[in-house]
């Protein structure tokens, strides 16, 4: 897929370049407006990352551009302004999501694969475990007939999040990022999250035993599949 | 006291001095004044006397040698006319008893010798004292009775005029000081006064109020600058992490930057914080939500339940009355609310126990949030809610003092009120008291 990155800080272009391009994704990069005019004129995007604070060109305008040059293409914005009006704004003029700097790189793919899951209806999310069902798009979890009920909300996030990036490990940095983002509390350094794996782990052991949901020892955590 | 009341109280108290002095010396001066006056009538009349002397000669007096006196009827005057010896003189006015008809009376008395035909001559003119002094009781009377109106018509004049003076510093108290509310000030209105010193200190306080905005409105600025300048370069570090971690590196490599990811979010949240609270304050949240105070609570319960049971704490959520809570913003009052069951964890005792409850209180809707943990020593409690004033029970907690503030904040832009009762070692009960605003009714009775 195609990735247009419009971001004048130089040196966050070339991370996220570099992350996607990891994770298949063919980048180009923009560092300014103007050039980035040019280029939604004349190519064709999948995606478009588009940072609102350039110094050279009112972000907003350059959405409005790429919505006319490339009504295909999902606009994901990037920028430190996190205003009510901004956000309300950038997703009234068409952009199909919104993250506020500073984002995690795996947010950002998530939402993503969210995105090109909506575009093209893909709804049999459906991936099978050592015997469990993780349904994405119902957001169930069923074995051999008979539906896990005890999970709760949160813990169903972490599962179908670490699915989204399975086969990788994610440090408790990244999954408390993604499950608790939008509460601002003092404390940054909170290990929860072993405790919702140890209660996943407990759950799902009642019906058989979890052994995909691997522990990455002093790291993190990671789901191991071969689907 | 009030300024007025204690000028008016001040003339009245300077004036009742003044007038009791005067009274107790009104007898003496009183006295004083008749007895000059007398005395001058008595040369008067010696003068008229030796006047007919000189013009009719003695004889109309003395005939024969004999003496001449004479008195009226009640003995208040007297006059005698006498040959002395020729070497006899005297010219005195004096008080002495003269006996009268088996009376002794006080008389003031006019001695005057004077010499006519080469015989010495004593003139006495009496007037008795008695009736001198009958006019100072009256007098004294009058002078209390006209002097106390005085005093009462000048206390109600001082204090008709000392309100009128002073009227513009009520003003300027009322709608310069008390009726602004930091740092949110309204718009300079001039006092109107004639009085320059109230012109003075209304302009001096305009200035003051102005200078005071400015830095609370330089504040938010900054802080909002800052953290927003911060998000880029934080960004950039974080994204060059992640990417690391995709590296083929050791293992013991990537628990290093685990450390430093963990440094990093750090920074994060504090510049996310702190963002937060700038943007609160400078309003740029919404109020348009309308959620009721179970469900609000019943979902700072799922997002926090890990937590309790991470330190086996107990959690009670009773919502004896429940309402719809209209004109807020869910996100803020969630996280208001989070915070305030969170730290109810974070200081509480293993095992311990927090109490939620949401009811009416009088007329007004409040929910309280009480723990059973380490409480909050008196003179810490005051600065609880400033800006990264760690309190030392923190100190060996994950967290770097924006707890509070954030609940300030969030209660202060949808006016709630908050109250803190805390004892060390006992506890603590946070209250929210929510306006009528937000809580749109009252109590069904």
């Amino acid at each position: 897929m195609n990735v247009l990155i419009i971001e004048d800080e130089k040196a966050l272009a070339h991370e996220l370049e570099l992350f996607l391009v990891k994770n298949n994704y063919i980048c180009e990069v923009s560092n300014n407006g103007i050039s980035a005019s040019e280029k939604i004129a004349v190519n064709l995007y999948d995606f478009i990352l588009l940072d609102l604070g350039l110094p050279d060109y009112e972000g907003l305008d350059l959405l409005k551009e790429a919505k006319k040059a490339n009504p295909e293409a999902a606009c994901i914005i990037l920028t430190a302004r996190a205003e009510v009006n901004d956000r309300v704004k950038g997703l009234d003029l068409g952009a199909d999501d919104y993250l506020a700097k500073p984002f995690s790189l795996l947010e950002l793919q998530s939402r993503m694969q969210a995105i090109t899951r909506r575009k093209f209806g893909i709804t049999q999310n459906i991936i099978e475990l050592d015997g469990f069902l993780v349904n994405l798009t119902e957001r169930t979890i069923i074995y051999q007939d008979q539906a896990v009920n005890a999970i709760t909300k949160k813990e169903f996030d972490l599962i179908a999040y670490m699915l989204l990036h399975k086969n990788r490990t994610l440090t408790r940095a990244q999954l408390s990022e993604h499950i608790w983002g939008s509460v601002i509390n003092d404390d940054y350094d909170s290990n929860f999250i072993d405790a919702h794996i140890k209660n996943i782990r407990k759950k799902l052991s009642t019906f058989a035993p979890a052994d995909w949901l691997e522990t990455v020892r002093g790291l993190g955590y990671r789901i191991k599949t071969n689907v | 006291m009030k300024l007025t009341t204690k000028l008016t109280l001040f003339n009245a108290i300077s004036k009742l001095v003044i007038v009791t002095l005067f009274i107790l010396l009104l007898p003496n001066i009183i006295e004083n004044i008749n007895k000059s006056y007398n005395d001058s009538r008595l040369l008067k009349q010696k003068n008229k006397l030796l006047q007919i002397v000189k013009e009719k000669g003695i004889q109309t007096y003395i005939e024969n040698g004999e003496s001449y006196g004479m008195y009226l009827p009640l003995k208040e005057e007297y006059i005698s006319l006498d040959e002395v010896e020729p070497g006899y003189h005297l010219d005195t006015i004096r008080d002495e008893q003269r006996l009268v008809e088996r009376d002794t009376i006080d008389y003031r008395i006019l001695s005057h010798t004077f010499k006519v035909d080469n015989k010495n001559y004593l003139l006495e003119i009496g007037k008795s004292t008695e009736t001198i002094g009958e006019t100072t009781g009256p007098l004294q009377n009058i002078a209390f009775q006209l002097l106390l109106g005085m005093i009462l018509l000048t206390i109600l004049a001082d204090q008709i005029f000392s309100t009128y003076i002073l009227r513009p510093l009520n003003i300027i108290i009322k709608t310069k000081l008390i009726g602004n509310k930091f740092p949110k000030f309204t718009v300079y209105k001039e006092v109107k006064t004639s009085t320059t010193d109230f012109q003075l200190l209304d302009l001096s306080i305009h200035k003051m109020v102005e200078t005071i905005e400015t830095t609370f409105q330089k504040e938010r600025e900054f802080i909002s600058n800052a953290s927003h300048e911060l998000m880029t370069p934080i960004s950039i570090l974080q994204s060059k992490i992640e990417n690391m971690f995709e590296l083929d590196i050791a293992d013991e490599l990537k628990v290093r930057l685990l450390e430093m990811q963990k440094i990093l979010n750090r920074l994060k949240s504090i510049t996310k914080t702190l963002l937060l609270i700038s943007q609160i304050e400078n309003e740029q949240f919404l109020k348009e939500d309308k959620i009721s105070a179970r469900y609000l609570l019943q979902d700072v319960y799922d997002e926090i339940s890990i937590r309790l049971q991470d330190r086996n704490i107990s959690l009670a959520i009773l919502v004896i009355d429940d309402v719809e809570l209209i004109n807020v913003n869910k996100f803020l009052l969630f996280n208001m609310l989070f915070n305030l069951i969170n730290n109810a964890i974070k200081y509480n005792k293993p095992d311990g126990e927090i109490t939620v409850s949401a009811q009416w209180v009088k007329n007004n809707y409040t929910i309280s949030i009480a723990d059973t943990g380490i409480g909050i020593a008196d003179e810490e409690l005051p600065y609880i809610f400033n800006r990264f004033k760690k309190l030392k029970q923190s100190l060996s907690q994950d967290s770097f003092g924006l707890g509070l503030p954030i609940v300030k904040s969030i209660a202060v832009f949808h006016k709630i009120g908050i109250n803190v009762v805390s004892e060390k070692g006992e506890g603590s009960t946070f209250t929210l008291t929510f306006p009528q605003k937000v809580t749109g009714e009252l109590p069904a009775k």
